[in-house]
């Protein structure tokens, strides 16, 4: 485990919301990762629970079906002792008639103090957020826009492994266009020193990556060289429909994680990867399953990051 | 109707500043403009220094009426563009059912009357129903009163179609509004394609979606020695095509809007991917912004339009990609630009902006409409009366439209009107002022 850097101490929490990383600054996100080691060590007592949320009620409103991070944030939330409720919407908000201003208002009628919400819209966490006066808002992903506790996730991940992160490389591999995940990683990553490449096919890749504050190389090889992360991107096989990509194949041949792939980057380098895998596309099962594959940590450090932030804005430490 | 003396104002003629200090106005008509005129039985409206301007002329203004009166009805709407110191609001014909025979088109001109406030002139479709199949009847629309021809909401379906209908009219009829996009690069599109949907994730509209179908247009302007006006121009790329067309002597036109001269891709940015910056075509990147102002300054833009798009608060105030696209502003809309021209680019003479929401405007529309958008001895009585140095902060909740939203809510702006006449009547004043 390895201590914070010695400039950081102990911060004031000025968070409520949080919509995505790019609120937080170095030293919040270091304090950030310092409290999920904390968290990390409740969840190996024999009893995995500790009262800093109780008598508060939890919503988790999806929208959008994910059964990962819906079930992360629920452990998160009751080894709190938050009560808690999953409401999960299939389709729209328009599909269901209900206007995303009523439903907010609803969640405030009933109580809630803390929403942690899903949706396919980008802004709908923004929007849910101003349309709340009591219940603090977790984005759980916001449409392509935005993933915070994914990012967060993957910086403990990595804090976890690496140590110090400033000057370390982190390689993103996929489709970084439609990637929330990705979106909010080059935000964290970068926020707290590191070195972020791309890579993926061009039609994948937002126009203008210079706005996003790193460098692309359209071959994986090039990207991953000496890099002490190789972050693949889940590839959703209905943007081959959209005409983006030719062919699975010819996607895993060029952007596919290998253990040919890995060889280029630094010894012991991490795999990482958000789950749920494509096996054979975006990730070959010796990369996911090999000794470098810190996949499921990823997954046990979901919790106890979610842990840190519930703790931090949800009331606990305010 | 009587006589009203407007004394001690600084008079823009739709052109310029005159000398003249006064204007008379006597029934539906400016009787005289001079220094000291005859005040015998004229009520008289002191101006202490304020700008007496023609009228403004907005050449494309959503309704939603009929069918979708919940978000504006022409009544409204006309009421609203009276608040914003414009007396003629072209109305877009994308309504439902759209404007595309003479009886809709004269439902829109008796529905504009019977507000007694802003005149509302109607525009027609190009195509029937506005399907882009078959041309709709464009003669008998164009008797009826309609001032454009346009599939606004939609480019011209065909190339075909955007041909024959330019061969049809040719010189002598309403002119083409073209919305210009192509529809393929658009699908999906929600914002800007750059920086903002590098950042957000959201789908990209290009700029070249616009410039490919300016291309088009002005490929067949070229062909048919038709007329055709491009209208809420965006881009820096389109920008320059038409203006080498122009330079090339063919019969093209173009508008921008006051949102597209005043606001950039970082606004929808910085508000969190708040609806209300939501519109098509985008907010675009700043160079495209100062490409627009310089097509202002250099006569390539021919006029500013407010692309007033009203929606009901139920359907707009939604998260960003599920709101609907359309920015209302005819309420403050010159005071949008006013402030903006002001504070970004002081050494603007105030007069080129109004030009181009006057007489430029103007006379693009149809013969019967030419005197519109001046203040000359004999022309209508549409005056605004404006005062650069009123300040007010927007606020949408008491607005005339059915819209409660817009980007500038809640901020000051410097550069109001405050009084509105249409033929000599007046139609709103700022209950604060005077």
């Amino acid at each position: 485990m390895n201590a914070m850097p010695s400039e950081i101490g102990q911060i004031v929490w000025r968070h409520r919301n949080v919509i995505d990383v790019d609120c937080f600054t170095r030293e919040e996100l270091y304090f950030l990762l310092d409290q999920a080691r904390h968290m990390e060590n409740v969840m190996d007592r024999p009893i995995k629970k500790v009262p800093v949320l109780r008598g508060k009620m939890a919503v988790n409103l999806f929208f959008e079906n994910s059964t990962r991070t819906r079930v992360s944030f629920e452990l998160a939330e009751k080894m709190l002792s938050a009560d808690v409720v999953n409401w999960s919407v299939s389709g729209s908000s328009h599909a269901k008639g209900e206007t995303m201003r009523d439903t907010a208002w609803t969640l405030e009628a009933m109580g809630a103090d803390i929403v942690v919400m899903r949706h396919g819209a980008v802004g709908s966490a923004q929007y849910l957020a101003s349309k709340l006066k009591r219940a603090i808002v977790l984005n759980a992903g916001d449409g392509t826009h935005a993933h915070p506790t994914q990012a967060l996730l993957d910086l403990y991940t990595a804090w976890k492994h690496l140590g110090n992160l400033e000057g370390k490389k982190i390689a993103l591999v996929g489709d970084v266009l439609h990637s929330r995940v990705a979106r909010s990683d080059i935000i964290a990553f970068k926020t707290i020193g590191c070195d972020v490449v791309l890579s993926g096919p061009p039609t994948m890749m937002p126009r203008e990556i210079d706005s996003l504050g790193c460098r692309y190389e359209k071959d994986p090889r090039k990207a991953v060289q000496d890099a002490d992360m190789v972050y693949l991107l889940r590839i959703q096989k209905e943007r081959q429909q959209d005409g983006l990509f030719p062919s699975v194949d010819e996607y895993h041949r060029w952007w596919g994680a290998d253990a040919d792939l890995m060889k280029y980057a630094r010894p012991g380098a991490l795999a990482m990867h958000p789950g749920p895998i494509n096996r054979g596309v975006e990730i070959s099962s010796e990369v996911a399953d090999g000794h470098q594959s810190v996949i499921l940590e990823q997954v046990r450090s979901g919790v106890a990051i979610r842990m840190a932030l519930l703790y931090l804005c949800g009331g606990g430490a305010r | 109707m009587g006589k009203i003396l407007f004394k001690d104002f600084k008079v823009f003629n739709g052109t310029e500043f005159i000398d003249a200090r006064e204007v008379l106005v006597d029934g539906e008509r400016v009787s005289a403009i001079g220094n000291s005129l005859d005040s015998t039985d004229a009520e008289i409206i002191e101006g202490y220094g304020k700008i007496l301007s023609p009228g403004f002329v907005d050449l494309h203004a959503h309704f939603r009426d009929p069918g979708g009166e919940w978000n504006e009805d022409i009544s409204s709407g006309a009421r609203a563009g009276a608040a914003g110191g414009f007396t003629t609001l072209v109305a877009m014909p994308n309504t439902k059912p759209a404007i595309s025979e003479p009886s809709l088109v004269e439902y829109v001109l008796s529905h504009g009357r019977a507000a007694g406030a802003s005149r509302i002139l109607p525009s027609g479709c190009v195509s029937k129903n506005r399907e882009g199949k078959e041309m709709a009847e464009l003669l008998k629309m164009a008797e009826a009163g309609a001032v454009f021809f346009t599939d606004d909401g939609a480019p011209i379906a065909t190339s075909s179609l955007f041909r024959l209908a330019l061969i049809y009219t040719g010189k002598d009829h309403p002119r083409i509004m073209e919305h210009p996009e192509e529809m393929s690069l658009f699908k999906g599109g929600q914002v800007h394609e750059g920086k903002v949907s590098a950042l957000s994730g959201l789908k990209g509209i290009p700029a070249a979606s616009e410039e490919i179908d300016v291309a088009r247009g002005i490929a067949l302007a070229r062909e048919t020695c038709g007329r055709v006006h491009f209208t809420h121009l965006s881009s820096a790329g389109a920008l320059g095509l038409i203006k080498q067309a122009k330079k090339e002597g063919l019969d093209v036109t173009c508008d921008t809007t006051f949102h597209h001269l005043t606001l950039n891709e970082n606004a929808v940015i910085n508000s969190g991917y708040n609806s209300r910056y939501k519109v098509n075509p985008p907010l675009r990147s700043k160079e495209d912004q100062a490409a627009l102002w310089e097509g202002m300054l250099d006569g390539t833009i021919d006029a500013i339009v407010s692309d007033h798009a009203p929606w009901h608060m139920d359907e707009k105030d939604e998260p960003f990609q599920d709101a609907p696209f359309g920015i209302a502003s005819l309420e403050c809309a010159a005071a949008v630009i006013i402030d903006f021209k002001n504070k970004n680019y002081p050494e603007v003479p105030v007069e080129m902006i109004l030009r181009k929401m006057t007489s430029s405007p103007a006379s693009l529309l149809t013969e019967k409409w030419q005197a519109l958008g001046k203040i000359e001895e004999g022309s209508p009585a549409d005056i605004t009366i404006i005062d650069e140095e009123r300040t007010r902060i927007v606020d949408c909740s008491e607005w005339n439209s059915k819209a409660r939203c817009c980007p500038w809510e809640g901020i000051a702006l410097t550069g109001w009107p405050v009084m509105t006449f249409v033929e000599g009547r007046k139609i709103w004043q700022d209950n604060e002022d005077l």
